[in-house]
């Protein structure tokens, strides 16, 4: 029903799973990333997949469900904290059908499934977003806040604002898969 | 502005006729939803919104810690969280436990936080605006189970300590009348005649301790007075153990201490706000730095039910965090969803994007007024059977609707909308992968329409208006786009706004449909047993007339 949303095919790259992925991204430490499939990584993101763990083995750093999209110039940086004196990052995840609007800055512990960030937010290190949550455009998370399900945030600092209907995990859930649908390739 | 739509609830008609008020009201959008946030009760066969479901708590929990607050205990606690969670006084954001020692070695800015093995005392610290505990003079000596540490000071306010001692005293009182009127006078009267002599004691209290508040005088007083003298309701009188003038040395306010502070104030700051200060049970002083961090107010989750048979709409899971319901009946699974496009806009902001770069003002919606527009209503079935849906538009009195809203030249009817006459088909909804091959399903039922069979290519043709813009112009899966056409008249202004009446008829699985049908006026028994047609609402805004005046544009019709 809507009109695709067109992007240049020589711009990205497909997996097998189905994410998409923009050359102009930055994405930093690729082996420490998962990305969960039919997940889109517009130009201009950055994500932060360097910032592991210190100490011995493989970490995942970030990790992505289904279904995603960081928007044009988003930072997914993962959080980072002294803990008994020793500066550690600290890993992120986020869940399915999550979509981050453009140029909005993550430092957020985790993310859960379903939850609509918009543009130009500032979500604060550690923070723990449940379920079916939605962060309205221009809004800066304090770190270590908490955002409850279903839950609409709003505003500087970001406050609770009002509860979410009941059909939101539908409504975000048909929105996320639309767009990915809609996201087409243009030969040129 | 993009083209809406939105449902309509007869919650607020009253009348058994159902019909929407105007939609050129300001009062009407009270009475439209956008589908999403709408419910539908099965047993009344209705719509029902958030303004009409009766709610009921069906559990607490706090927004911060997530902890679950089992209801016995959420009134002891005052409707806040117990635990460790508490918001800034300043901005509302939650507090951190930080510990005091800022290793000074160590140059990392903002304090080592939560509970490290830090040295006490503890405070709590702002991540937002810095404000910190310790300004106030608020430590603790261990970094758990703060709301207890501060309940000493919260409980040995005088306000608090009052509240306290009016509830001891009468709380002997309440149970003793509760007793005999449960062994002697189970009644109704008995019942309204103890609240009267528990509220006629409180008010002879209150009038004695606050200069204007006047007795308290019930209907019912001189039969209760005398009641009084023979029952056992006598009760001994209250005394007070703050004076009034106390409450005024605690900075209730309006006092020469406020008068005094309010003309000394260097910046704005110093005063709080009273967002700041509305949260607080007891009077609070002007100042910020006199603010305390407060504890988290509880949130709750609900269950909603149909406000006339009381069956249940929503229950969720007990879970706090869980987003699934153990019962959920929205309208967005019975009604089909409607979505409105203005196809002439896709055009014009594609015809400029690719010469230059569209600037945002030519993206928007633009309506000129003496003009024809096509627009598109795309309906999607939700149920599992095909559905037969029938557009109308509502007829608007012309009086209804430009009265007071309008001016007087405008009392013609703006804009002509038609849709199409004929019902047509919306097949049934499968589950989604089934038409991830994109294959169209039209061509079925076409030559039951009456229509000449539109496909996906005609579409772009009719976008020119040269073919038809009114009737079906596109079929796939289970959604049904339709095309209509709007004309605006030569003096027109404001929005593109109409009522639009749908009804759909879908074979019925219930086995009796004729016990049900008797609800409500909207249900009508087709001839056929199995079938049924329901029949709602909606409101469809295109956007805004731009008036002819400003447009130096020639219209074209």
């Amino acid at each position: 029903m809507d009109a695709p949303v067109y992007y240049s095919k020589a711009e990205f790259i497909e997996t097998d799973t189905g994410n998409k992925v923009s050359r102009r991204a930055t994405i930093a430490g690729p082996q420490n990333i998962i990305l969960g499939g039919k997940t889109i990584i517009s130009s201009g993101a950055i994500i932060r997949g360097d910032l592991r763990r210190t100490g011995p083995g493989h970490a995942v750093v970030i990790s992505l469900g289904r279904y995603c999209l960081i928007g044009e110039g988003c930072v997914m940086r993962p959080p980072y904290k002294t803990y008994r004196g020793n500066f550690n990052y600290y890993p992120m995840k986020i869940g399915d059908h999550v979509h981050i609007g453009a140029n909005s800055v993550i430092e957020a512990a985790t993310i859960g499934n379903h939850v609509i960030i918009g543009k130009n937010c500032v979500i604060g290190k550690f923070t723990i977003i449940k379920d079916c949550a939605q962060i309205a455009d221009n809004t800066v998370v304090p770190p270590n806040t908490v955002i409850p399900a279903l839950a609409m945030f709003s505003g500087s600092p970001g406050c609770f604002i009002e509860d979410l209907p009941e059909s939101t995990q539908e409504m975000v859930e048909a929105q996320t898969k639309q767009y990915y649908t809609r996201f087409q390739p243009l030969d040129r | 502005m993009a083209p809406t739509i939105q449902y309509y609830c007869p919650c607020l008609s009253g009348y058994p006729i159902q019909t929407p008020p105007p939609p050129h009201m300001p009062s009407s959008s009270a009475s439209f939803h956008p589908l999403h946030s709408l419910f539908f009760c099965e047993e009344c066969d209705a719509v029902r919104c958030n303004r009409c479901v009766s709610v009921e708590v069906s559990g607490y929990y706090c927004p911060n810690c997530l902890f679950e607050v089992p209801s016995a205990s959420v009134r002891a606690e005052k409707n806040r969280c117990a635990r460790n969670c508490f918001s800034c006084p300043i901005c509302r954001t939650t507090l951190s436990v930080v510990a005091s020692d800022p290793p000074n070695e160590d140059d990392l800015p903002g304090p080592a936080s939560i509970s490290t093995v830090g040295e006490p005392p503890f405070f709590l610290y702002c991540n937002h605006c810095r404000w910190d505990s310790a300004e106030v003079g608020i430590t603790f000596e261990k970094p758990t189970g703060l709301a207890a540490q501060l309940q000493k000071f919260e409980d040995s306010a005088a306000e608090s300590l009052e509240f306290e001692r009016l509830k001891e005293h009468f709380e002997p009182f309440l149970r003793t009348s509760s007793l005999s009127s449960s062994s002697h006078m189970p009644s109704l009267a008995s019942h309204s005649l103890h609240t009267s002599s528990v509220t006629a004691a409180a008010s002879a209290a209150l009038a004695r301790d606050i200069p204007g508040v006047s007795k308290y005088n019930p209907h019912t007083r001189s039969r209760a007075g005398r009641d009084r003298t023979v029952n056992k309701d006598e009760m001994p009188e209250y005394k007070s153990r703050v004076e009034m003038g106390l409450f005024n040395q605690l900075g209730s306010g309006g006092d020469e201490g406020d008068v005094d502070f309010m003309t000394h104030i260097e910046t704005a700051s110093e005063v709080a706000k009273l967002e700041q200060r509305w949260g607080n049970s007891w009077v609070s002083s002007l100042k910020t730095s006199d603010l305390r961090p407060l504890r988290i107010p509880l949130h709750s989750k609900v269950s909603k039910r149909c406000p006339t048979c009381r069956h249940i709409l929503i229950k969720p899971e007990q879970k706090a965090q869980s987003v699934r319901y153990k019962i959920k009946l929205v309208a967005a699974n019975y009604l089909p969803a409607i979505t409105v496009a203005l196809p002439h806009t896709h055009d014009v902001s594609r015809r400029i994007q690719s010469k230059t770069p569209a600037s945002t003002e030519d993206k928007q919606t633009i309506i000129m007024a003496g003009k024809s527009y096509p627009f598109h209503l795309a309906l999607t079935n939700p149920l599992y059977d095909p559905i037969q849906v029938r557009l109308s538009v509502q007829r608007m009195h012309v009086t209804a609707a430009t009265d007071g809203t309008a001016p007087d030249k405008a009392r013609r009817t703006p804009f002509a909308v038609s849709l199409p006459t004929s019902p047509f088909p919306v097949a049934a909804f499968a589950e989604a992968w089934e038409y991830d091959d994109d294959e169209d399903m039209f061509g079925l039922e076409d030559d039951e329409l009456g229509l000449e069979p539109v496909g996906k290519t005609s579409r772009d043709r009719d976008g020119r208006g040269k073919i038809k813009t009114v009737g079906v112009l596109e079929r796939r899966a289970n959604v049904t786009i339709v095309g209509g056409e709007v004309v605006i008249g030569k003096e027109a202004r404001g929005h593109v706004k109409f009522n639009m009446l749908v009804s759909y008829t879908y074979r019925s699985d219930d086995p009796l449909p004729s016990e049900d049908g008797a609800g409500t006026p909207s249900r009508v028994i087709a001839k056929a047993p199995e079938v049924k047609t329901f029949t709602f609402y909606t409101v469809v805004d295109l956007g805004p007339i731009t008036p002819r005046e400003e447009s130096k544009v020639e219209p074209e019709i």
